[in-house]
């Protein structure tokens, strides 16, 4: 633990007064070192309250700046002294693990997904829901069913914004192989990927990894070829038909055909840095990675376009989970309850001032924070051409949450946060295991997971 | 189906109100048109091709609409005999300005997909797209102060048509059994196959002869997930997810997005011989084959999502695809199909004829499907006034 209190566990680290500081003392402050600081917070500022805040490093972040900013305003507001951590997307999990088992910490949690497997350590989250809904209505079902744990009939966590998942593709690229608008189902993902590679080199680019990226990747294609991991009721699916198998061997044939080994073994963020390099052809990801196209590249992003997820198979239509889904919780240990989850419930009204820093990649959980949302899409200051982020305009109707057809359990997120499906995957176009092999074991210990939330 | 008809409703009475005075107008005129004896029961016009200018500002290009209706396939299947699948008919872009003068006479008919099993679904196959670049990526039309265009592929909201028709899926069941009798249980297009069964023997999807009648095991199943831009058939209209939970939210509407009535074809074929399929298969095909009946291939008659995707897919006895965009397959990719809004009060002519699939004896494979259509023809209504089902 830091002096402060905080665990020191963050890339960046942050501590925000809620008094006015002027430039000159600010720049003082920072040269006396953080000790200096530390003390002269303390007698300052000995009877404010604090609140702790760790989340999730944005992945632009010109939005994070923009957060501090907000979280300090807010601070400034309430007589509060604001403490913001920040870690790497994939840390938080193991910063809030240690947070729960020591319990001690933070007092908001932000997380990236649905933090599920914490719903013990958790507040109940309803009554910022029900504050909120007074000025925006009553809870949406991408935050219902990503945030409500049946069992005990509680929220355990709060979600304010989520980022669609759509293709991102070359139109030069896939224009070489007669297809200028993009690969609209999977078989086209797979027959023109493969020309792609064998005739130019370009392999595609979908992140099958470890990581957030490839988590996301997999759990769509699954699920878009009715490969459902659990069912409605939370009971093991995977594997008890014949759509694993087959989603299996699918991946298997687009890898051989079009893959590139690098896809297994990307770091996070790995599909983006690929496809802003021009290496890959195609990728899934939240439309963070045109707008760094477009900031570093804007060339680059021109030839760079947009479309919803392929089509699936077996009636599942067109559809891919959420990149990201925002939520926040407020520890059942947290020192300052209720300023967190007035933060919380604050941070709702800025939601479309989020959607503007993050350059449109944070869809507000409450549509009518943003209620020219398709307005926006349609005219677009920084693309080329202006509409191309209209492809998101339904991205609302293709998107279902973490968890789907059922809610994101317990069960379900440690499924994701152990990399269980990327490992299945991987251990398949590794050679390492048959298709048929690797769903089994895969079953086994998702049935082996949700046994032990049974438990519970 | 019961959903299509509500959400017709709107679209009838106005048809109605504003056709009626033009056809009482053009009826002296109009003496090659359909027989429409009775305005007050007959006051919905039957199909006709669309003009090329609908095609393109639809963004399509007519060009490269295979067999399009009008332009070719005026005898051949679907029609037979002495059958002709379109005619000449100059109250078609009276009756409607988007239309060409081209009346068609095929009407080929099919299941809803919406678990009724309801054989009530009629349409009208103008023609074929075989390739992406059948899409228009440029197109600019000045329409007295405003501008119809296409650019990159994108209307004026930004969407690509191939993007819109993709949500609506028709589901082609070809035959299987080739020649030889052997039962082929994969299609020959590689990118297509199943893992659950060998590469070879294979059927041929490579041109768009695969899925003219003839060819056909079964009559089509088309998707019910189509929605009425008045709301209602209870699909939601609205952006707000809390108006919208727990009903039906298709991102777009049939009838008021996918205006040349286009589907993407999804062709869905058995990974095993029916006549050997078995210890896993065989009791899911008996199932199925005693609620549906078998088609002409000897395997069972696929009528609901839950046919396709429960039963044959999740258990390893069937399996779906489509054919590449770029057109290297050959065969269908889309359809230009427009479904028939409502099949009621004069949209079934009198010499419309009902394309469907028969048995070797020359009976329907279907005989519920007939029914609804001859009375249709005949009436305007479906049997006892019902919705078809």
């Amino acid at each position: 633990m830091g002096p402060d209190g905080t665990t020191a566990i963050g890339t960046s680290k942050m501590i925000i007064t809620g008094k006015p500081v002027n430039r000159r003392d600010f720049i003082k402050q920072a040269a006396a070192g953080t000790a200096a600081a530390s003390l002269f917070s303390k007698r300052a500022l000995a009877s404010q309250k604090t609140l702790r805040i760790l989340k999730w490093e944005h992945f632009l972040p010109d939005y994070d700046h923009w957060f501090e900013g907000a979280v300090h305003d807010w601070g400034a507001a309430h007589d509060t002294r604001i403490v913001l951590d920040k870690v790497p997307v994939e840390k938080i999990g193991a910063a809030a693990w240690a947070e729960v088992k020591s319990g001690r910490g933070h007092d908001v949690c932000i997380f990236p997904w649905p933090p599920a497997e914490y719903y013990q350590h958790t507040i109940d989250h309803t009554a910022i829901y029900a504050e909120v809904a007074q000025k925006y209505g009553a809870i949406p079902q991408l935050a219902y069913r990503s945030t409500f744990n049946l069992k005990n009939r509680r929220h355990f966590a709060f979600a304010d914004f989520w980022m669609p998942s759509p293709l991102h593709f070359y139109q030069d690229y896939w224009g070489k192989v007669g297809m200028p608008l993009g690969p609209v189902h999977y078989g086209a993902l797979r027959s023109g990927g493969r020309k792609l590679r064998d005739q130019f080199g370009i392999p595609s680019g979908l992140a099958f990894s470890s990581t957030l990226e490839g988590n996301i990747t997999l759990h769509t294609m699954l699920y878009a070829r009715r490969a459902w991991l659990l069912d409605g009721h939370g009971g093991v699916l995977f594997d008890k038909n014949m759509f694993a198998f087959e989603a299996l061997k699918y991946l298997e044939a687009l890898y051989k055909e079009s893959g590139t080994p690098e896809q297994l073994t990307w770091g996070s963020a790995g599909n983006v840095h690929a496809m802003l390099a021009r290496k890959t052809s195609s990728t899934t990801n939240a439309i963070s990675l045109l707008r760094m196209a477009e900031k570093q590249e804007p060339q680059v992003a021109a030839k760079m376009l947009l479309q919803p997820p392929p089509l699936g198979t077996a009636g599942m239509g067109i559809t891919a989970l959420p990149h990201v889904t925002n939520c926040s919780v407020v520890w059942s240990f947290a020192r300052n309850p209720d300023g967190a989850s007035q933060l919380l419930a604050n941070l709702v009204d800025l939601s479309k001032a989020g959607y503007e820093k993050s350059l449109g990649c944070n869809f507000p959980i409450y549509p009518k924070t943003v209620p020219d949302l398709i307005v926006r899409l349609s005219k677009d200051a920084t693309a080329d051409p202006s509409y191309k982020y209209v492809e998101l305009k339904d991205a609302l109707h293709w998107t279902p949450n973490l968890g789907v057809p059922g809610f994101a359990t317990p069960a379900y997120m440690e499924i994701f946060n152990s990399s269980l499906v990327p490992r299945m995957v991987q251990s398949v176009l590794r050679g390492e295991h048959e298709a048929k092999d690797a769903a089994a074991i895969a079953a086994t210990e998702m049935q082996r997971i949700v046994d032990k939330w049974e438990r519970v | 189906m019961n959903r299509i008809h509500k959400g017709t409703s709107l679209y009838l009475t106005a048809v109605a109100l504003i056709g009626l005075p033009l056809l009482a107008a053009s009826g002296s005129a109009a003496a090659q048109t359909t027989a429409t004896s009775n305005p007050a029961t007959n006051f919905n016009p039957p199909p006709c091709d669309y003009s090329d200018q609908f095609y393109q500002d639809n963004g399509l290009d007519p060009t490269q609409v295979v067999g399009r209706f009008g332009t070719a396939r005026r005898t051949g299947p679907p029609a037979t005999g002495s059958q002709v699948n379109w005619v000449a008919d100059s109250t078609c872009a009276t009756n409607d300005p988007v239309r060409r003068n081209f009346r068609i006479l095929a009407t080929t008919g099919g299941f809803s997909d919406n678990g009724t099993t309801a054989p009530n679904q009629f349409i009208s196959i103008l023609g074929f797209v075989t390739n992406q670049n059948a899409f228009e990526s440029a197109y600019t039309r000045k329409v007295g102060g405003s501008t119809v265009s296409i650019t990159n592929s994108d209307n004026p909201r930004g969407e690509a048509m191939q993007d819109i028709v993709s949500n609506f899926e028709a589901y082609a069941m070809v035959k299987q059994r080739l020649p030889n009798g052997v039962f082929a249980t994969n299609p020959c297009n590689a990118d297509m196959q199943s893992p659950l069964a060998p590469p070879t023997p294979c059927f041929e999807l490579n041109t768009v002869n695969a899925v003219f009648t003839p060819n056909l095991r079964q009559d089509w199943r088309f998707a019910s997930n189509r929605n009425a831009m008045d709301g209602s058939d209870n699909n939601c209209i609205s952006d707000d997810t809390t108006v919208c939970a727990g009903i039906s939210d298709s991102p777009y509407g049939y009838f008021c997005d996918d205006l040349l009535g286009m589907w993407i074809l999804t062709y869905v074929w058995y990974t095993v011989d029916p006549a050997n399929p078995g210890p896993t298969c065989a009791p899911v095909l008996q199932d199925l084959a005693n609620r549906n009946g078998i088609s002409l291939d000897g395997s069972p008659i696929i009528i609901t999502s839950t046919d396709t995707n429960d039963d044959l897919e999740g258990n390893g006895c069937g399996a779906e695809g489509q054919l590449a965009v770029d057109g290297s397959d050959g065969g269908a990719v889309w359809l230009v199909c427009p479904a028939i809004p409502d099949p009621r009060n004069g949209a079934i002519a009198k010499d419309a004829f009902l394309d469907s699939v028969h048995l070797p004896n020359g009976k329907p494979q279907n005989p519920k499907l007939t029914q609804n259509f001859l009375s249709l023809q005949k009436t305007g209504q479906f049997p006892n006034g019902g919705d078809g089902s």
